[in-house]
């Protein structure tokens, strides 16, 4: 009646198990070898943090873990113990990375190369515990990198890759990396748990280079500054997201040397190379995405599919030279900048204004954790594909699966 | 927990496997809705699942407010904790059933009524999909890791027991489920800004007020019964029950069980024991 086919052999070289994504985004944690995390609990975060303190227990894991009374404190406790030169690390969602977003401004500008996983939730109101970017997106302008994941193992791999990026010299930048409520942090399914050892080989342990406080070569940190000195603060800090994008690319290849999988750098492509038309999708809903795009180019439709992984920075160039022989583009979203579209179509447009004048559409779907269903990616396709050769007059923001709204 | 450790269980037998829940009401006892794929080479869809190969209905109350084989795919299956037959199952069409009695399972091997581990035993038996060592292996990861070998060992016996007590058969059709259930507005509709007042729609109240029509009282195993005579009218147990499913009377209070869930925390309280917790089960339906 059913038909069972054995599961395909993936590259793995720790231990693989079936565990859920935030036991994934703890076990990178706790291999990244942290020094300090400071966290506070928060559905569907809390797991992470409760797995963390486990290791702790059971004496895997070496780590200052600080019991805070708010995420406000958690995001000031680990800016205070980067300052003072160590790797530091903590998880949130939603409100709680809400309630951080005043210290998230702190540590871009001050070299400070935390990094922090957010399980992506709904900000209220109305209040939801389910999947939705509009608690990372808004963030945009803090100075963080972010990372969108699709999976448990790349919740996992992104801890190590992130500091791996965030630390270098020239970047030194925090990253926040966003996995989906419940579709990521609640799903279990299997993970190469990597080894400490192969983590240690591939992450060393953090030397910082420059701003750090150490009683022997005294410094001041963090200080108020007059109008003379903050806009060269801005600029260089602005540099430094852009340098980032270089380092996000080769720090994915080098993972894949190492571990055999890798994520494409800062986008991902699914059979895009002969496509008439595309979606960019992010977080879970690529997975749908991949099954939708074999089931279209089935039926002789030419669709592909690009993975957004990374949003700040932006993959405008990659962008670009990925989308150059399309004919229309369709971007999804699970977030909406009220009045505008979806904030990563924004980016796409703002991304390809010089280099194309083809329909660029922003799909909304999935809002406050409803489904998104292969229909609804579907239709997506479908309606990029009647934009194919229409111009920049195509473009529009649809609602998809909106009671009472035409899509 | 039973669709995760089901799916360790596909992956123990060599499939690709993922599960994940949807929460509903963050209380225990709710009803909650869990999703496992497995047996594909490689899976990628990440979606709830809306044809099911197989229903497994964790608690029989349930089917009579859900239509639990609306999605059913042709030739699947109904996995139902019941004291029922499966010949006895009467639910919106005819389908391939199973039924065992978990819940008298659990209570005898775990000592409680958390019936997932034995339906998962249940499971492996009607299918035939997933082998007893593969459940007892999932039963093992989720349980064991996260508990202790001792509660892991109970959940194992309790799902073996299961095994050997499922029944096969078929269930029959004729119970009938009102369209749609759920007031499902569009964006016009919608009270602005979700502030809700008092509202009668076509499936009921919503708003201020709604909750009495939301009758919980299926969510219950065990249920407390009063002996009037013992009772003092001190309202320890109208204070504590955390539902206010007991009323004020003149001379005793008074338990509506259309709400209350069974958590036996008025019998824990009531100082001269007038309030004791009794198995509650479905009446077979004679036929
Ligand atoms: S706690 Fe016991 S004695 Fe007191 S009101 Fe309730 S049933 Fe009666
Ligand atoms: S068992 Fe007692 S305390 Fe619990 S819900 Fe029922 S009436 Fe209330």
């Amino acid at each position: 009646m059913i038909e069972m086919k054995p599961a395909v052999k993936l590259p793995t070289t720790g231990e693989r198990r079936m565990v859920t994504g935030d036991y994934a985004a703890a076990w990178g944690a706790m291999v990244s070898r942290p020094q300090v995390v400071a966290a506070y609990p928060i559905t569907p975060q809390t797991m992470i943090i409760e797995h963390l303190a486990e290791f702790l227990a059971a004496g895997k894991f070496d780590a200052e873990m600080m019991r805070v009374e708010s995420e406000h404190s958690a995001m000031s406790a680990v800016i205070a113990a980067e300052a003072t030169g160590v790797r530091a690390y903590t998880a949130t969602s939603s409100q709680g990375l809400a309630l951080m977003h005043e210290p998230l401004f702190v540590s871009p500008p001050m070299h400070l190369p935390i990094v922090m996983s957010v399980v992506n939730r709904t900000v209220a109101s109305p209040l939801g515990i389910w999947v939705e970017h509009n608690d990372t997106m808004p963030q945009r302008d803090t100075g963080w990198m972010q990372i969108y994941v699709e999976d448990g193992q790349e919740a996992l791999d992104m801890v190590l890759q992130g500091y791996k990026v965030a630390e270098q010299p020239l970047v030194e930048l925090p990253m926040m990396i966003g996995m989906d409520a419940f579709l990521v942090s609640h799903t279990i399914e299997s993970v190469d748990l990597i080894s400490q050892e192969d983590a240690d080989a591939f992450l060393p342990p953090y030397k910082p280079v420059h701003a750090y406080l150490d009683p022997q070569r005294p410094m001041v940190v963090g200080a108020a500054a007059p109008p003379e000195y903050i806009q060269e603060v801005r600029w260089e800090t602005d540099l430094r997201m852009r340098r980032a994008a270089e380092f996000l690319e080769e720090t994915d290849r080098e993972f894949g040397r190492k571990f055999g999988r890798t994520y494409g750098g800062m986008i991902e492509t699914y059979r895009l190379e002969d496509a008439d038309v595309a979606l960019m999708t992010l977080g879970t809903v690529t997975s749908t995405a991949r099954e939708v795009v074999d089931r279209l180019r089935a039926q002789g439709e030419r669709v592909g599919l690009i993975k957004l992984r990374s949003f700040r920075p932006f993959p405008a160039e990659r962008l670009q030279d990925a989308t150059a022989h399309l004919k229309a583009f369709g971007v999804y979203d699970r977030a909406v900048s009220y009045g505008v579209g979806g904030p990563s179509y924004i980016e796409a447009r703002n991304a390809l204004y010089d280099t194309t004048t083809m329909p660029i559409l922003s799909f909304l779907a999935g809002l406050g954790g409803r489904d998104v269903t292969p229909q609804d990616v579907e239709l997506m396709f479908k309606k990029t594909l009647a934009a194919a050769g229409r111009g920049r007059r195509a473009s529009g923001v649809h609602w998809i699966g909106t009671r009472g709204v035409s899509p | 927990m039973a669709a995760q450790a089901l799916a360790v269980a596909a992956s123990h037998d060599g499939y690709s496997a993922i599960a994940f829940p949807f929460f509903g009401a963050e209380r225990r006892g709710a009803p909650v809705l869990a999703f496992t794929r497995f047996g594909e080479e490689r899976l990628r869809v990440r979606t709830q699942v809306y044809e099911p190969h197989f229903v497994v209905v964790l608690d029989e109350s349930l089917v009579e407010t859900v239509d639990v084989l609306a999605g059913l795919r042709p030739g699947g299956m109904v996995i139902v904790n019941t004291t029922r037959a499966p010949d006895r199952l009467v639910l919106s069409k005819k389908a391939k059933s199973a039924t065992v009695d978990a819940t008298t399972i659990a209570l005898k091997h775990t000592k409680q009524a958390a019936v997932n581990t034995a339906m998962l035993g249940a499971f492996a038996k009607a299918t035939g999909l997933i082998t007893l060592e593969g459940v007892e292996a999932g039963i093992m990861e989720v349980f064991g890791r996260r508990l202790s070998k001792e509660i892991a060992d109970r959940n194992v016996a309790a799902a073996r027991a299961a095994y050997e007590a499922t029944r096969l058969g078929e269930g029959d059709s004729g119970r009938v489920y009102a369209k749609a259930t759920k007031w499902l507005p569009t964006a016009q509709e919608l009270p602005p800004g979700l502030a809700t007042p008092p509202m009668e729609t076509p499936f009921g109240r919503v708003g201020v007020g709604s909750s009495p029509s939301n009758l919980t009282g299926g969510w219950r195993v065990n249920k407390p019964v009063l002996d009037g005579a013992e009772c003092t009218n001190c309202l320890l147990c109208w204070f504590y029950c955390p539902d206010g499913s007991i009323t004020r009377g003149e001379k005793i209070v008074e338990i509506h069980y259309e709400y209350c869930k069974g958590c036996g925390i008025c019998a824990a309280v009531c100082a001269p024991k007038a309030i004791h917790m009794e198995r509650e089960i479905e009446e077979e339906v004679k036929a």
